[in-house]
């Protein structure tokens, strides 16, 4: 269901920075194919910005792209939870302040989709989380419903997890792992796994064969999710890309609640934050 | 290809005794890329090393590994040995079969020599990956630092400056002498403090290749070993030291009396000031809080209040203008090789020790506010006085460990020289007045030193001094007298003591700021803030941190003749880096694969030696650099480094893995 009144607001922001030269690229979203799904637009020019629109399919973390368009200037429409990533992305450098034009959105919630075909239901981040404040914005459109910054995740499902004997666990994470096809579009689609090349890819030292296989599918699974520790915003992308539907977020939450409870980090809330793997207090002694 | 040369040391009975050498020598033989295996009785000897660079010629080896004892015992006469055979010396591991395996494992034999073949399994596998390194040379700076200037910091400066070398001495006082200033006579031999250190004061104000830095404090410091880059505040003391005479009118008609911080706040002195009659430098300051000039200026500025006298009496008064009010503070860069950080100590403050009284009753003092008094140019001229009445008393308690040896304040460790200043004072105190009896309450009387224990039999024995064994549970006031109860623990009964003064004894902690200090210079500290030397026993003096020493009681309490020590032995280390024409950098450091960088600069975050940089690539992008001269090889740069980009060379993930994997082989 489309949102006229944001949508009208973006593209009007949109034509205004690309007809001032602020924004040599605007990135934000347009109705997909199927409609079940928007998809990313970028847009060069204002005669372009009718293509823009702004409904609960907006999916996409678009804060993703700007690592690409590193030093040119973007704009770039981000809902409360994806402008957390833009956050990280400025704590690790990979882009300039300067440079990035935030359209912060105060979205409703997006609505869950599968095989194109929507299904009602909000996702399960947003069912947390709802119509809250970007922490980082040039330009906020829409009238966020709570001033706060999104708000933790929901850690019922590590609960459940956790309940498991270690050998149901191992279990069900080997039937997962065994599942993938090592098609890579979880680290693909994710704002974080921006390495010029991924451990993964690596032929020396060998981290992990390159093979489709049980074991080497769980140790790139496993070591993702650690490289992710302290930074995933939980936007659940990367479980929204797989094809063979494993439940990745379950090991993203669980080191989101690692993070919250040994460090009190929650990751993008500030560029100015540091990461929590990265510094060092001394009353974190004991 | 790799030909591997494997040596298994018998270290005499030491492993031979628990591990079956000649079953290892048979499993190694069949390792990958072993051409050649020895065993040998002592691999250290004369006849063990000769064997390597034969074996090495003989059967062109060009990796080894020797199975021996611990890698901080003889890697670097290993390396050495390899050198001499002409192959690079990093092309060596050293498997641990002693420390780590016969020597825990003395009992299970079988399983310890299972544990030495694959223990060698993995030194075989790692120096497959070895690679040949090179160490690089980088020039050094021949100045020297000294932070610090008590006698530790004095003795350091003064032998680094007799070598020749151009030193610095900072001292945040506005004069040099530190605690040793303070006292009135030193034990064992009760010559007097001041007597034998001004002689030293003058002589580092007077030396050649000393400059002294006083009223200054450093404030950070950049670099490295041979090269380092200090910027120090040089607080303005607003007398012109090249125009002043030390006439004294100043300080003398100054209106403005503080208490003086020097004399412990026993006695006055003016807001322009001389600490003490023998201060090298021998220059007045201005106190600038209290100086009535200053409260006008800014009254000036800020009209709040009774408007304040404009005074600048000293201004009118010093007879060669000497007074410069346009002075301020500055901050001066210098360049350095060598740091020596002689910060000392202060004595811990009794006031929350409730039940001693001290801060309620004025005539509960400390041993340093007793020092004050005794000395003849104190604030009492020398006679011991109760601040409360100014009489003199006949009866001293001293109570020892007062913030030493106890848990409930923090602080477990002796302080060391209490004990005997104790004993010093009281033999003073009969000096200086044959009625007065002196009680000393101990836990135990640590002697421990030249003459120490002769001395304190000489407190009891010469001077009368009553020793009790016992903690003091409470002193109160009765009448003008203080009482003092406490147990004897020797007889088990309570003892009570109407004491004119108490005395307590106490302990030493780290000078204030001593661990911000030792954060600026990146050293560690322990959980009381001394700093952390490199090792107690073998590295006194040195830091973890290249080309930083540490003298005195910044380490540990330490009495005179161990803070000079100290000092010398901090100086000769400083000496020997600055003798010398060039450094060399271990090769065994980390390095950036700028390909592969993403330019988080986390590595520079993680880095506790600020040994990352960064560098331009001709592409534009801004990519992490490793300072050879300040890295450590610490490693934590690697393990931050998602994208693995950075390596560790002699421990480079290849071999390390390759390491772990040959376990499952």
């Amino acid at each position: 269901m489309l949102n006229s009144d944001l949508t009208q607001q973006i593209r009007d922001k949109a034509r205004e920075l690309l007809e001032s030269k602020a924004a040599e690229c605007v990135i934000g979203y347009e109705t997909g194919s199927d409609g079940a799904i928007a998809r990313p637009a970028f847009i060069y020019s204002p005669d372009g910005v009718e293509r823009l629109v702004f409904d609960d399919t907006c999916t996409h973390n678009l804060a993703s792209y700007l690592v690409n368009r590193k030093g040119k200037a973007t704009a770039v429409v981000l809902k409360a939870c994806d402008a957390r990533s833009l956050n990280v992305l400025l704590q690790e450098k990979q882009v300039a302040r300067d440079k990035v034009y935030a359209i912060g959105v105060a979205c409703d919630g997006i609505r869950q989709a599968v095989w194109g075909r929507p299904k009602g239901e909000l996702q399960d981040r947003c069912k947390a989380c709802q119509g809250h404040t970007p922490p980082i914005y040039d330009v906020l459109i829409g009238q966020p419903t709570s001033p706060d910054p999104p708000a933790p995740s929901d850690f019922s499902r590590v609960a459940e997890m956790e309940a498991k004997t270690p050998e149901e666990r191992l279990a069900f994470w080997q039937r997962q792992f065994a599942r993938c096809i090592r098609c890579y579009a979880c680290r693909q689609i994710c704002f974080g796994c921006y390495c010029q090349e991924c451990f993964v890819e690596r032929l020396d030292p060998e981290w992990t064969g390159i093979r489709v296989a049980p074991a080497q599918n769980q140790m790139y699974h496993i070591i993702r999710a650690f490289h992710l520790a302290g930074r995933c915003i939980a936007c659940d992308e990367c479980q929204r890309a797989c094809p063979v539907d494993i439940p990745l977020s379950l090991l993203n939450r669980k080191l989101e609640e690692e993070t919250l409870e040994m460090f009190g980090h929650r990751s993008g809330l500030s560029a100015e934050a540091q990461a929590p793997m990265a510094t060092f207090r001394p009353e974190e002694l004991e | 290809m790799a030909r591997i040369g494997v040596f298994v040391c018998h270290c005499g009975t030491n492993i031979a005794g628990v591990v079956n050498i000649q079953k290892v020598v048979e499993a190694v033989q069949l390792l990958p890329g072993v051409v050649y295996v020895a065993d040998e009785r002592y691999t250290c000897s004369d006849v063990g090393q000769t064997s390597i660079t034969q074996a090495i010629k003989e059967h062109q080896l060009n990796r080894l590994v020797v199975a021996a004892c611990s890698p901080r015992m003889h890697e670097a006469t290993f390396r050495q040995a390899v050198a001499r055979a002409g192959l690079n010396p990093y092309l060596l591991e050293i498997a641990n079969i002693r420390e780590q395996c016969s020597w825990v494992h003395s009992k299970e034999k079988e399983e310890a020599t299972e544990k030495a073949i694959e223990l060698i399994k993995m030194a075989v596998a790692k120096v497959s990956r070895d690679e040949p390194l090179f160490p690089r040379k980088v020039g050094l700076t021949k100045r020297a630092l000294v932070i610090g200037g008590g006698i530790a910091g004095i003795q350091a400066a003064l032998d680094i400056a007799s070598a020749g070398i151009e030193t610095v001495l900072v001292e945040r006082e506005p004069t040099i002498g530190g605690r040793m200033a303070q006292l009135d006579k030193t034990f064992p031999t009760l010559d007097c403090s001041s007597c034998i250190l001004t002689p030293k004061m003058v002589e580092a104000s007077h030396h050649p290749n000393i400059r002294l830095m006083t009223y200054s404090e450093v404030k950070a410091v950049r670099g490295f070993v041979g090269n380092f880059e200090v910027d120090i505040l040089k607080r303005a003391r607003k007398v012109d030291e090249s125009k002043c005479t030390s006439c004294g009118i100043c300080w003398q008609k100054c209106p403005e009396k503080v208490p003086a911080e020097f004399d412990r706040e026993l006695g006055k002195r003016s807001a322009i000031y001389l600490s003490f009659p023998q201060a090298v430098p021998n220059k007045p300051v201005i106190d600038l809080p209290h100086c009535r000039y200053i409260k006008f200026q800014e009254w000036q500025k800020n009209p709040q209040g009774k408007k304040p006298m404009e005074c600048r009496i000293c201004e009118k008064l010093c007879p060669p203008q000497a007074v410069d009010w346009s002075q301020q503070d500055e901050m001066v860069t210098e360049k350095f090789g060598a740091i020596v950080v002689a910060t000392g100590f202060q004595t811990f403050d009794p006031t929350g020790y409730g039940e001693y009284g001290y801060g309620r009753y004025p005539d509960v003092i400390t041993g340093l506010e007793m020092e004050r008094m005794l000395s003849a140019s104190g604030p009492t001229g020398g006679e011991v006085r109760r601040p409360s009445d100014g009489e003199h008393p006949k009866t001293v308690v001293f109570i020892s460990c007062v913030g030493s040896r106890d848990e409930k304040v923090g602080r477990p460790y002796c302080s060391k020289i209490c004990c005997m200043y104790m004993a010093k004072q009281s033999i003073m105190l009969k000096e200086h007045d044959p009625e007065i009896q002196s009680y000393i309450f101990y836990i135990d009387i640590r002697a421990a030193g030249k003459g120490y224990e002769e001395f304190s039999r000489r407190a009891q024995e010469e001077a009368g001094t009553l020793y009790l064994r016992g903690r003091i549970s409470q002193i109160y006031r009765q009448g003008g007298k203080l009482m003092v109860m406490g147990e004897d623990s020797l007889i088990g009964r309570q003892v009570e003591i109407a004491a004119d003064l108490v005395v307590l004894a106490a302990g030493v902690e780290p000078a204030t700021g001593a661990k911000e200090l030792a954060q600026t210079l990146h050293i560690s500290y322990d959980q009381y803030g001394f700093m952390n030397e490199a090792h107690p026993k073998l590295k006194p003096v040195e830091t973890n941190t290249d080309g930083i020493y540490l003298a005195g009681a910044c380490v540990s309490p330490k009495d005179i003749p161990d803070a000079v020590a100290n000092g010398g032995a901090a100086a000769a280390k400083a000496m020997g880096l600055l003798s010398q024409e060039s450094l060399v950098t271990d090769p065994m450091v980390a390095s950036v694969d700028p390909m592969k960088c993403i330019s988080c600069f986390m590595c520079q975050e993680v880095c506790p030696f600020h040994a990352v940089d960064k560098q331009k690539l001709r592409d534009g992008r801004e990519v992490a650099v490793i300072n050879e001269s300040l890295c450590k090889g610490c490693g934590l740069c690697v393990a931050s480094c998602r994208p693995g980009a950075i390596n560790l060379r002699g421990f480079t993930n290849q071999q390390l893995l390759e390491e772990v994997t040959s376990l499952w082989r």
